[in-house]
């Protein structure tokens, strides 16, 4: 059993962690606070820090494009922590059970975001007689969904903790945990690969290259901020033509000020590949 | 006419920080929080005029959904022509919002959900996979910069009204070619250092052990990972694919690549 103290302290925290992910996003919400917080609180920093990292690297492309529901791998990170440190099995099965209730504590994501539907309806009600403070309040009240859609699950995770560690440990063989630590090395694949689709690949992918190449070949003396600041020179270099190539043509088009020089439709191209739709 | 001062839009800064999405919904997405959002500027401007007022509100809780620190740029612009016009010019607002929402989210995204996040927390995460937790200073760092350029945003909307709509954007596109190079860079450099699988297959022969891991090396280093990002790539291009799914693929590929050895033990006993 989790003391109550680490049980109050946790629903705080993912409290405060769900409204910083739909506002500033400045670091709570994520995987890698989740994981760290979660170890502080129940003193063992380390393993915290290598679990919300793990999932953190794993989560990298999946965010909520547009509004779009994903796993719920804050909730997970606190979790798969939690119980990797209740039964002092290391890191890897805390990743190796984060990713489950990640994936399982989506539809309690999507059940907050239809609740939510009750007070744009009273708020509509409030806007049609001119009631201004009465629109004002609905939206005030829309962060209850959000917070009980995190606070539930951790509070019943954590007062079920050993209870469900142990069914674990009965039920799960061996070469399926052996499986979901492979399995937890290869997902940051997915939030790569995310990112590959949403970003411009077929326009840039040298530069793709040139980034994988350094790191495979010379990972033992470059780490990834010198290959980000290799990507930022080439990034300025680019600018520096493209503007470049901008500013040549404008005097030619001079005399005929009707058609502009083409530059906004060739970035328009450029933009052409990234029309990919991430459904979650 | 009635003139806003920089208190007011102080007040729509940092109710556009916390809770543009508070009450976010499928229906209307960020319309809840976007009337919330204009609140102190909508109380001031409409303070005598109930009629405005109340189309103003209804006009506020529509559809609206789009990158948040982009929606600095469209509620600036939308105070600055509300103080001018009122809701005289209700299409032109409604216009205006829908149109900058889809473009500017397009743009807000790839600079600050794909490219921001990606660069700052794959280093942190890095440092703290070696244990330190020093790097979890680094969004926080960066969070703060964050919050001076939405202020920003919102004076630049607020000064450049309508006329934001086709400047900013072209200028915004370089800028986002620029930062795309610099994603895919890191996202490059990312896929030999982040996925730490790695083969442990041995074969005796003899005196001779042959690891598959040091062949593939051999190959080119990083090899696995690149093949397992370019599956992944690949599936996610299928119709029929979201990640939701590709996440069960990749934990059935690792039920079979965790039990490699096991695998291998099975079959040669087969013979």
């Amino acid at each position: 059993m989790v003391s109550l103290v680490v049980i109050f302290a946790l629903s705080l925290y993912v409290a405060i962690a769900v409204l910083d992910q739909i506002s500033i996003q400045i670091g709570p919400y994520s995987p890698i606070f989740g994981g760290a917080v979660t170890g502080l609180i129940m003193g063992d920093l380390k393993t915290g820090l290598i679990v919300g990292a793990t999932l953190q690297l794993m989560t990298l492309g999946v965010a909520t494009y547009g509004g779009a529901t994903v796993p719920d791998f804050l909730t997970g990170s606190i979790m798969g922590t939690a119980y990797a440190i209740i039964a002092g099995k290391g890191a890897e099965y805390g990743i190796g059970l984060a990713v489950p209730i990640g994936l399982l504590l989506t539809q309690l994501d999507i059940l907050a975001r239809m609740a939510n539907m009750f007070f744009q309806h009273r708020a509509d009600r409030f806007a049609a007689q001119g009631n201004y403070k009465g629109v004002e309040r609905q939206n005030v009240w829309g962060m209850i969904p959000w917070i009980l859609s995190r606070v539930i699950p951790v509070v019943v995770g954590l007062v079920f903790g050993q209870t469900v560690v142990n069914a674990i440990n009965q039920f799960i063989p061996q070469w399926f945990m052996s499986g979901l630590k492979a399995a937890g090395m290869i997902l940051p694949a997915m939030g790569i690969a995310i990112l590959m689709r949403y970003l411009p690949l077929k326009s840039f992918w040298p530069f793709f290259i040139i980034g994988f190449t350094f790191m495979a070949y010379f990972s033992k003396s470059i780490t990834i901020l010198g290959v980000a600041l290799i990507g930022l020179a080439m990034a300025g270099l680019y600018m520096m033509f493209a503007e470049k190539g901008n500013a040549q043509p404008a005097p030619a088009a001079a005399p005929t000020p009707a058609p502009t020089p083409g530059a906004p439709v060739a970035h328009e191209d450029l933009y052409a590949d990234e029309e990919v739709e991430i459904n979650d | 006419m009635t003139k806003l001062d920089k208190r007011d839009i102080s007040k729509v800064y940092w109710r556009n920080i916390f809770g543009l999405q508070w009450g976010w919904n499928y229906e209307r997405m960020q319309g809840l929080g976007y009337s919330w959002v204009m609140m102190p500027v909508l109380k001031k401007l409409y303070k005598d005029k109930p009629e405005e007022m109340k189309k103003a509100l209804q006009t506020h809780l529509g559809y609206f959904n789009t990158s948040q620190p982009m929606s600095h740029l469209i509620i600036g612009a939308d105070i600055g022509i509300e103080e001018q016009t009122g809701m005289q010019d209700e299409e032109a607002i409604v216009g205006l919002k829908t149109g900058l929402m889809g473009p500017l989210a397009g743009v807000g995204d790839t600079l600050f959900l794909a490219i921001y996040r990606t660069i700052v927390f794959s280093i942190s995460a890095y440092m703290a996979l070696s244990g330190s937790a020093v790097g979890l200073l680094l969004p926080i760092v960066g969070g703060i910069l964050l919050l001076w350029l939405r202020r920003w945003f919102t004076t630049v909307g607020y000064v450049q009204g309508a006329k934001l709509a086709t400047e900013f954007a072209t200028q915004m596109k370089l800028l986002t070619n620029a930062a795309s190079i610099l994603g895919l860079t890191v996202v490059g450099a990312l896929i030999p250092s982040v996925i730490t699988y790695t083969l442990d297959l041995k074969y005796k022969m003899g005196k001779v052990t042959l690891n598959a891991q040091d062949m593939l090396n051999q190959i080119l280093p990083g090899l696995l990972p690149l093949a397992i990002v370019l599956l992944s790539y690949w599936l996610l291009g299928k119709k029929s694919m979201n990640s939701t799914k590709l996440i069960f693929v990749l934990i059935a590929l690792g039920m079979v690549l965790g039990n490699l050895s096991g695998i291998f033990g099975w079959l040669g006993g087969l013979f």
